[in-house]
């Protein structure tokens, strides 16, 4: 059997703090992902599924420190640090952020900089580069006479969608989304979301999509990760967390998002904070917040398999029932 | 053309600007009290003619606002009055004074926007370790030097291999074009590099402060997940935008140059426009001193104004 | 400071009361390079207080050859006059910093009420202050200063005013920002609503958020109308009878004490200013970025990520 395209393999992520302490923000995460899949991380903000996300790429910060393997088809491209890492970026894996104005350098314009992605990768070069990225443009949507403008001369879709193609540039295997539709208003999000749909399907991608809106990762993901304190606390095909959540937190994420809950359940929020990631956690981490906490969650608990393909971090699902 | 607006909005900003600090030329040197400051003929070892001339021509018998009127007129015809020290007339020694000074100036200034721009980016790119440490703790030292107490620290160190006052050597008659060159370079030396370091240590600051931002930014992100080789995305990604906030500082700090050269020339006896100055005041030459003021305000708007045009230049998000 | 980033340093919450006054000693504990600097000012103040008691030598009197040599006796050996170096470093220590307090307190009051009345009335008033202010900002200083100081005569008195007027606008400005901010937060625009006037609401609500604001820009002035006062007093336009460090520099620098070979009268008071506006600069600079809350993320730098060995997760097992 050949191995998984995207594999993560017991991550951790520190970040040095300035009292001398460290943040643990990642926390032992496993993953993998198919070619064609749509897999989406899922959680609160301060979660970790962004420093996961980063991390794959190895876009950390001078101050972090990370451990584990990521594997692409096999090759683990994290074990030479920044230097190793480096011929793997956009080629095999490409990342899309939030469209936040300054994601795209704001004194070239966006077609340069397109360009400038081929031309490092040597794709094309001159005017070769342009005719392709008129073609990228035209595969997102944008009228290629657009190249010639400046970032901030575009309008927030127009600017997500340019960067979708920019980082589509060198045909990557795996595209990250990080938030791709949270700057954007909700006509112009559901544009962006069916342009992802139908690029991955036509270039073949692995979708990663990043984000702490359900709804976006119902329409686009047909598998999904939730993680709570920089763990992963559940994992399986979408419809499966959806109809039976092996999980509190899953199943109270869902219910929390009007959309998703039914129109006639009332939506639920969860009360409090997530615990902090800078000293050790005792216990399972959302026992705090849990409406089913009993006496075995005072030991961590840890991912195991619930049904096929389908596992959670939560005692609930090992309890013998009480006859 | 993309904002010929904007163009036209600073521009005349600008000329009002001149026209301010006209009015407040005059204000101070004519409107001051005693008679000595307001009294443009009474020019020492001059003859009656001479005298009598300049006060027609500046019509010191009249009021005050027609002799504001008369200023602006004669102002505008270059005539800034005649020296008490040498009956020249003004505009002339400020010429010749303005002449001396610019490449002295120009050097000092040239020499502190390379080695600052390199040792700044170095400081912000090695954010974190000793480098950094180093690189702004011996910027700051020279910035918070006194500009007058470097030169004799200069003085100090390299007397009787440089030498340390005037521009040239007036003991050589008459030398061959390259010995006048020599001599020239060997006294710019002191005066220039004084000024250089004093700037260094203010533009490293600068260009350090305006990289760390810019290195924050999202883009620089986006370019290092692009794979993009660190060199690289410095150069044309971080450096470009950085320019846009280090290029204003600079040319803004252009303008008060030539006035913080008063100190230096001074220090090493320059004959330009700060010596200038200086002798005005120690020998109360009013007329040299309004003239000297004028100018020094007017290459401050000046740059302000090349300043503001160039951060039009090189940003493209401004368009009104 | 950019508009932007006063912007969110509005935002930062900033309490009133004990924090206002624990701002600053918290700021300085956490950097030590501004504690150090900090600590070397107090230590400084104090010995220019306490001149009169401390100084080993009489200052006006001669002690000794004219550039007597530094020796155990006299550290920094003599000036041009035979006075003691090390008494007049002293004393010039005082007056400088009488100088650079006091005209540093008049650009204070001036560009604070400055500020507070443009960035808190704003419209009109607002326009018409930072019409003045750019045309201020235009002239440059040092000639100014040695015009009005050559016109109106070396006292010491004159010579702060001459200071202080020229160096109110950059505070004016950044008090500007800072107070057109506060005017738009809620708990003010309730105390408006409930008929508070004007002169109630600056002192307590607009006053409290500026003053850590004030103090780390009245630090940054300290060390602009030290060096002026040390470049109108070599210029030779201070007064006469307030021997200050620049005053020191300026004689030594006369009376040929480099071609006599007296580095000790030239070289010791210039690093003792240079010491004082870089420990200013770097208290001020300390306060001033602790007033800034962004939390700049190095996207990019020379040190990278570190890895390290694989972590298990065996220990705490179900």
């Amino acid at each position: 059997m050949s191995p998984p395209l995207l594999q993560i393999e017991e991550l951790h992520v520190w970040f040095d703090l300035e009292d001398g302490g460290e943040l643990h923000a990642v926390q032992g995460v496993n993953l993998s992902l198919e070619p064609g899949e749509r897999l989406g991380l899922v959680g609160e903000s301060g979660c970790g599924k962004t420093t996961t996300a980063l991390a794959i790429m190895g876009l950390l910060p001078p101050n972090a420190s990370v451990s584990g393997r990521v594997l692409i088809e096999g090759d683990d491209i994290l074990a030479g640090g920044e230097e190793a890492m480096r011929p793997h970026r956009w080629v095999d894996i490409a990342i899309v952020f939030q469209g936040a104005m300054n994601a795209l350098n704001p004194v070239r314009t966006v077609g340069h900089q397109i360009v400038e992605a081929l031309e490092l990768h040597d794709r094309a070069r001159g005017a070769a580069a342009r005719a392709r990225t008129a073609e990228l443009f035209e595969a997102v949507g944008i009228p290629a006479a657009r190249a010639g403008r400046y970032p901030h001369e575009l309008s927030g879709g127009m600017r997500q969608r340019a960067a979708i193609a920019m980082a589509l540039a060198c045909n990557p295997k795996v595209l990250i989304a990080d938030e791709p539709t949270t700057a954007l208003d909700v006509m112009v999000q559901a544009q962006i979301l069916e342009l992802l749909d139908g690029l991955c399907r036509d270039f073949g991608l692995a979708l990663v999509l990043v984000t702490h809106d359900l709804p976006v990762v119902a329409q686009l993901c047909n598998r999904c990760a939730v993680m709570y304190a920089g763990e992963i606390v559940e994992r399986g095909p979408l419809e499966t967390i959806y109809h039976s959540p092996g999980h509190p937190y899953s199943r109270m994420l869902f219910a929390a998002s009007p959309d998703l809950a039914g129109l006639d359940e009332p939506v639920v929020s969860i009360a409090g904070a997530p615990p902090r990631l800078d000293r050790a956690i005792e216990g399972c981490p959302f026992a705090p917040r849990c409406d089913s906490v009993f006496d075995a969650c005072t030991i961590r608990p840890r991912l195991e398999q619930v049904a096929a393909d389908h596992d959670a971090a939560c005692h609930l699902n090992s309890r013998v029932p009480v006859v | 053309m993309r904002g010929t607006d904007y163009v036209l909005k600073r521009v005349g900003f600008a000329i009002v600007t001149v026209f301010v600090a006209v009015t407040i030329n005059f204000v101070l040197f004519r409107l001051a009290p005693g008679t000595a400051v307001t009294n443009l003929s009474r020019v020492p070892h001059a003859t009656q003619q001479l005298r009598h001339a300049l006060e027609v021509e500046f019509g010191l018998d009249k009021s005050k606002w027609q002799q504001y009127v008369i200023y602006l007129k004669q102002l505008a015809h270059g005539n800034l009055g005649v020296s008490y020290q040498n009956q020249q007339p003004v505009s002339t020694n400020l010429r010749n004074d303005l002449i001396n000074t610019l490449p002295m100036v120009t050097l000092g200034t040239v020499f502190a926007i390379v080695f600052g721009t390199f040792t700044g980016v170095i400081a912000a790119w090695r954010r974190g370790t000793k480098t950094e440490g180093l690189t702004v703790g011996s910027a700051l030292g020279f910035y918070a030097m006194p500009t007058h107490w470097l030169g004799l620290m200069l003085i100090i160190i390299f007397a009787g291999v440089l030498p340390t006052a005037g521009m040239t050597n007036e003991f050589l008659l008459n030398p061959p074009f390259w010995t006048h060159v020599r001599d020239l370079a060997s006294h710019i030396f002191l005066p220039a590099l004084t000024l250089g370091l004093v700037l260094y240590g203010e533009y490293t600051l600068i260009v350090r402060s305006a990289m760390l931002e810019t290195l924050g930014e999202d883009y620089i992100l986006t370019a290092r997940a692009k794979g993009l080789k660190p060199r690289t995305i410095v150069r044309t990604h971080a450096l470009r935008n950085a320019m846009l906030p280090i290029t204003t500082l600079i040319a803004l700090s252009l303008g008060y140059i030539v006035a913080g050269a008063i100190l230096i020339e001074t220090v090493f006896s320059w004959p330009g426009i700060g010596r200038a100055v200086y002798n005005a005041v120690l020998q109360r030459d009013y007329p040299m001193l309004q003239g000297a003021f004028l100018v020094l305000t007017l290459s401050v708007i000046f740059f302000n104004l090349v300043a503001d045009l160039l951060y039009f230049k090189l940003d493209p998000r401004i368009t009104e | 400071m950019s508009e932007g980033a006063l912007a969110a340093v509005a935002e930062a919450p900033l309490e009133t009361g004990t924090s206002r006054r624990g701002f600053v000693l918290r700021t300085l504990r956490h950097q030590r390079v501004a504690l150090a600097a900090a600590l070397f000012l107090a230590a400084v103040t104090v010995t220019a207080v306490l001149a009169p008691w401390i100084a080993p030598y009489p200052l006006h009197e001669q002690v000794g050859p004219v550039f007597g040599h530094p020796s155990s006796q006299h550290l920094l050996g003599l000036d041009d006059g035979g006075i003691d170096m090390v008494t007049l470093l002293i004393w010039g220590l005082r007056i400088s910093l009488v100088v650079g307090f006091a005209a540093t307190f008049v650009s204070m009051v001036i560009g604070g009420i400055v500020g507070v009345v443009a960035g808190y009335f704003g419209g009109g008033i607002d326009t018409v202050l930072m019409r003045i202010t750019d045309y201020f900002l235009v002239i440059p200083d040092v000639p100014l200063m040695i015009v009005v100081a050559a016109i109106w005569g070396p006292s010491l008195f004159h010579i702060i005013i001459v200071i202080g007027i020229l160096l109110w606008t950059s505070t004016a400005r950044v008090i500007r920002a800072q107070v057109k901010s506060v005017r738009e937060r809620v708990y003010v625009k309730r105390a408006r609503a409930l008929g508070a006037g004007h002169t109630r609401i600056v002192v307590r609500h607009v006053l409290p958020q500026v003053a850590p604001l004030l103090i780390a820009s009245t630090v940054l002035t300290i060390a602009v109308a030290i060096f002026d006062e040390t470049a109108l007093a070599f210029l030779g336009l201070s007064d006469p009878s307030a021997i200050s460090l620049g005053r020191i520099i300026e004689n030594a620098f006369e009376r040929a004490a480099i071609s006599t070979g007296a580095w000790w009268a030239i070289v010791p008071p210039g690093v003792l200013v240079a010491l004082l506006i870089l420990a200013c600069s770097l208290v001020g600079g300390a306060l001033e970025d602790a007033l800034n809350p962004r939390l700049r993320v190095a996207h990019l730098s020379a040190r990278t990520f570190r890895l390290r060995p694989l972590v298990g997760r065996g220990k705490d097992a179900v």
